[in-house]
Order: C-alpha cells, then structure tokens, then sequence
C-alpha cells in the first residue's frame, strides 16, 4: 500500500511541475527553465524548515515568492528572443542553476551532525515530516489538495480575461500586440506565475524525498516538465494530469516488469504519441467529442 | 599570476580551441537543421555519439585503422540522420514545432536507451590518430590527436562550405531555407531537401562524434547531454543560421571552457559559459554575426 501512496505522491508533485510549465506554453514559450525553478523552490523551502525551523507552510510560501521572483527576473531578459534561442536561453539558465547548487555549500552544526546543503554531496536530512509526525497518507492528503488548488487557480485563470490574454499572445504574438496587449507583460506574467508553481512543488517534493542534490535537477527533469503538458495537450489543465498519470503512472512504474526494455519504450512511445496526436492526448477535438459521449443522452432528451 | 601560469594557461587554450572544432561541427548541424525546416532537433548530439558507436559496433570483428573508424562513424551519421527525419519529422504538421521538439526529446531518449542497452552503460575505448605525436612550440606541447581533430574539422567545415555554396544540392537547401513555398514552386522537392540536410548534418554530427569520442579518448552515454547543450549554446552564441558564426563560437566556447576549467576548477567550468551565453543574449541576441534586422 505504502507504495501507491508514494506513487500518488510522485505523481501530484510532477503535477506541479507540469503545471507550471503549462502555464509558460499557454503564452507558447517553450521553457527549459522549470526545473530550475523547482530545485529553487527546494533549496530555499529546505533550508528555512531545516535551518531556521520555520513552519511548513511558511517555508512553501516563501520558496513560491523566490521562485516566482528568480522566474520574472529571468523572464525579461529571457523574453527578448523567441523560439529555438528561448529554449537555448532557459536551458542553459537550468544548467546555471544546477552548477550553483552543485558548488553550494551553506551548513551548520546542529548537535552532532552538521545539516544544511553541501555542494555535491547534496541537502540531506529533511525531516520535517517524520519529525511533526506526518504520516504518508497526511503527506499525500496534503499534496493532492495543492495540487487541486493550482489546478483550480490555473482552470480560474483560463477562463478569465487573463487566460484569454495569454492564449491570444500564444496564437498570434503579432495579432495580440495590435489589438492593444502587452505581449511583455502577458509573458513575464505567465513565466511568474509558472516559477510560483513550480516553487511550491519543489517545495513539497524537497520534503517528501527528505534528500535533494543537483543532478536532481537537470536537463531530463527541464524535459519532463514540458513533456507534461505538450503530451497532454494545451487545451486544459487536466490533460497535463492525465500525462502525468500516463508517463508516471504507466510509463514508469507500470511497466517496470519489462526491466531494461522499459526505457526504450519510453523514448519510443513519447514519439509515437507525438506522431499519432501532435496537439497531444487531450486536444480541442477529443474535448469535444468526450463532451459528446458524456452528455449525449441529455442532448437527444432536450431535442 | 606568473609566467608558469601564464604558459599554462595559453596551454589550455590551445587545447581547447583543438577540441572546439568538435562544437563547431555540432553547431552546424543544429543550425543547418533549423535554418531549413525551421525546428530544433534536440536528438541531434546523441544521434552523433550514436553514429560515434555504430562504427565500433561496424568494426567490431576486426581491428581496423583509425581513419576507417572515422568513415564508418559518418556513415552511421548519414543513415541516422535520415532516420530520424522519417521518425521525428517527417509525419508531424508542420505548423505545431512543439510536437517535433517534443518527438525529437523522445528520440533523444530512445537513442541514448539503445546505446546503453547494447553496451551495457559500459564505456568503451575510442581509437584516436597520431595519439603519440606531440609538437613542441617553445614551452607549449600541442597533442597530436587533438591537432588531428581540429585538421579533420576543418577539412569538414570547408567540404561542407563548398556544398552548400557550390552545388545544386546546397543552392537547393539555401533555397527552401529561405522561401519553403517559392521554392517549391519552383520545381524543388523539399522532402528530398529535408531528407539529404539531415544525411548531410548526420555525416557531419557522425565525424563530430567521432572526433569527440578520438579527443576524449572513449565513449560513453552520458556524452550525449554536455554535448546537446554545447552544441545548442554554440548555435546561439554564433548566431541562429549563421555557419561562420557556428565554427568561430564553436572554438571561443572550446576554448574559454579550457581556460575556465584551468583557472577555476570542472566543477565551475560550464557556470562561466552559462555567463557568456547570457552576456550574449543580453547584448547581442542575433549571436556574433548578426543578421541585419527585416529579412525573415
């Protein structure tokens, strides 16, 4: 049992992640930096629970707010380029953030054992659960219900004027500045609010694994985090959700008993998914025709 | 900092600018693919490091020289190459580039898989030329494989220039990469074009590979991710679709990491490269050479 609630707990925390790089490609930016963000999120949430002895939720709060701020920072000198430079730019930011963590050092003696980050030997002894007496279903009722709460957000948003902004800057970047908006402002925002997402899992994700260290963080797990949502499709937030359960779920654990072949078909499938659905599993169509089917009976009774 | 430190340091340098052909000819290729389908192969390094095992797996049965390792390695580029157009590229709409990046992380993947999977994650030897040449210019010593590697990527470079300037083929691709729709019109097949770019940067990618696997001496899976990133950060300090810019980023970025890693330890080595690609899209977003605003 301890395992599918570790297992639903991976998931709800590369939930966040994804999420939070929807949000970016809503605006049709393709940012590598996520994982950045996330590994920000960790480091700043762990050390104030594991140095400072703050609270929790405090910490989260503050790791959302760094990341969020390290995100806009980026965002504008990130957002002069567009396309391949843009993905170039955020990676190689990605891969800045990592080397800093992999040369960061800040501990101090608490008791016998020095605590705190230690460079390539990563952060260990993030206790905060075992030590407030959480248990992994406390840990997992509370990560879901942040996940709920940021999908919510993110499904608010999306209906809203705001949404609507950030699509139409998406679409046609050209068409919305015309019609009077600011593209600059629509990007950094959206790049913002997907560093406070993204800090808010790297939070949490630093605290149920209770040990992070810079490899954590790289390139593959940038990759993962826009895999999410472009697998899924841009339509909606649950098909980020549904690609997450799929490559997480399915994908990663679920095919474990193939052994070494589960990691070909790893690579293979995400090409065959893109050959088979380009606008990803949960598309503008499929919406339509899930509606259908769903509310067909309701329809021919009205009729 | 005294004169030792100082021939040191020059020493590294010139290392590093040897092995920066190795970049150079990445970047050729990242930026060869997208100035003609205008989407970003992030397949394209482990594809080389690939094509790099290919010719030891080609050569396995009997020792060849070198030189013939080198050969086969392009030859596995080529095919590679194609392969991954018909996989990655060739059944997705054009209009969506994320679904190609996308397929291209998958192919990423499923490459380095494969290469794992057939050697067991083991690292395997690379034969290099000329490995017991060593020309001595007053204090400074210069490898002969690296001299070797860097004659090679030349001669690369130069082959390829006269290709793509030279030919109908490269007449061709420098057409469809500037007007897809005019140039079909005027009689051009872009599925031939796309398909004999990519058997042109796979070549160009296998020697790359093969060079890197030559400098490094073996190789090995986790290759595939440095150079992805390299190759990537060359395209953009060079400027996107610029080829003189490629090959010149190429050797500065071959070089300063030397320096860095000299002065400042591996561990930091790439943070400063990091610096300087910033620096670049900061000041100067259109890479070294710059194209001149209003052309599409």
């Amino acid at each position: 049992m301890d395992f599918y609630l570790g297992l639903a707990q991976v998931i709800g925390v590369h939930t966040l992640l994804g999420l939070s790089a929807y949000c970016v490609l809503l605006t049709s930016q393709v940012s590598l930096a996520q994982a950045a963000f996330f590994a920000v999120g960790a480091y700043v949430a762990a050390i104030l629970t594991v140095i400072f002895k703050w609270h929790l939720f405090a910490a989260l709060g503050v790791s959302a707010v760094v990341s969020g701020l390290t995100a806009c920072a980026v965002g504008f000198p990130a957002l002069r380029v567009k396309g391949l430079m843009l993905v170039v730019a955020t990676l190689a930011f990605g891969e800045a953030v990592r080397l800093f963590f992999f040369n960061f050092t800040y501990q101090i003696q608490a008791g016998e054992l020095k605590i705190g980050p230690h460079g390539a030997e990563g952060f260990r002894q993030i206790r905060y659960f075992p030590e407030h007496g959480w248990s992994t279903f406390d840990v997992l009722v509370f990560i879901w219900l942040m996940v709920a709460i940021v999908m919510a957000c993110l499904w608010w948003l999306d209906q809203s004027r705001a949404g609507a902004v950030m699509r139409a800057v998406g679409e046609d970047e050209v068409a919305a500045h015309s019609a009077g908006i600011n593209v600059t402002a629509a990007k950094v925002s959206a790049m913002t609010i997907g560093g406070v997402i993204a800090g808010i899992g790297g939070g949490i994700f630093a605290h149920y694994t209770t040990h992070i260290e810079h490899a954590q963080f790289g390139v593959i797990l940038a990759t993962f985090a826009i895999a999410y949502p472009i697998l899924g499709g841009l339509s909606n937030v649950f098909g980020t959700l549904l690609a997450v359960i799929f490559i997480q779920g399915f994908l990663i654990e679920g095919l474990r008993f193939l052994g070494d072949w589960r990691n070909l078909l790893f690579g293979a499938l995400i090409v065959l998914a893109m050959n088979l659905r380009p606008r990803g599993f949960l598309d503008a169509g499929g919406i339509a025709s899930l509606k259908r089917m769903l509310f067909a009976g309701k329809e021919s009774s009205g009729a | 900092m005294d004169l030792l430190d100082l021939i040191d340091a020059v020493q590294s340098v010139a290392d590093g600018l040897l092995f920066g052909s190795t970049y150079a000819l990445l970047g050729i290729g990242f930026t060869l693919i997208f100035g003609v389908m205008h989407k970003i192969n992030l397949s394209y390094a482990a594809a080389s490091i690939g094509a790099a095992y290919g010719s030891l797996l080609l050569l396995s049965g009997f020792t060849a020289p070198a030189i013939v390792v080198f050969m086969a390695a392009a030859l596995c580029g080529g095919v590679i190459g194609a392969l991954v157009y018909f996989i990655g590229f060739k059944f997705i709409p054009v209009a969506n580039p994320l679904a190609t990046l996308m397929s291209t992380v998958g192919l990423l993947l499923l490459i380095d898989e494969i290469i794992v999977h057939t050697t067991q994650g083991v690292p395997l030897a690379y034969p290099a030329l000329y490995s017991d040449v060593v020309v001595r210019l007053g204090p400074f010593m210069l490898r002969g494989d690296l001299m070797f590697v860097f004659v090679l990527g030349c001669a690369c470079m130069v082959l390829f220039l006269l290709l793509l300037y030279r030919t109908r083929l490269g007449i061709a691709t420098r057409a469809v990469s500037q007007q897809p729709v005019a140039s079909q019109l005027c009689g051009i097949s872009i599925l031939q074009v796309n398909v004999l770019t990519f058997v042109v940067t796979g070549i160009l990618g296998g020697i790359a590979g093969a060079m890197s696997g030559a400098a490094i001496g073996m190789l090995s899976p986790l290759l595939a991710q440095p150079l992805t990133v390299k190759g990537l950060i060359v395209t953009v300090i060079g400027g996107l679709g610029s080829i003189p810019g490629a090959i010149i980023a190429g050797l500065i970025v071959g070089g300063l990491e030397s320096l860095f890693q000299f002065l400042r330890g591996v561990t930091e080595r790439d943070l400063y490269i990091m610096m300087l690609l910033f620096a670049f899209l900061v000041f100067r977003p259109g890479g070294i050479f710059a194209k001149a605003p209003g052309r599409d």
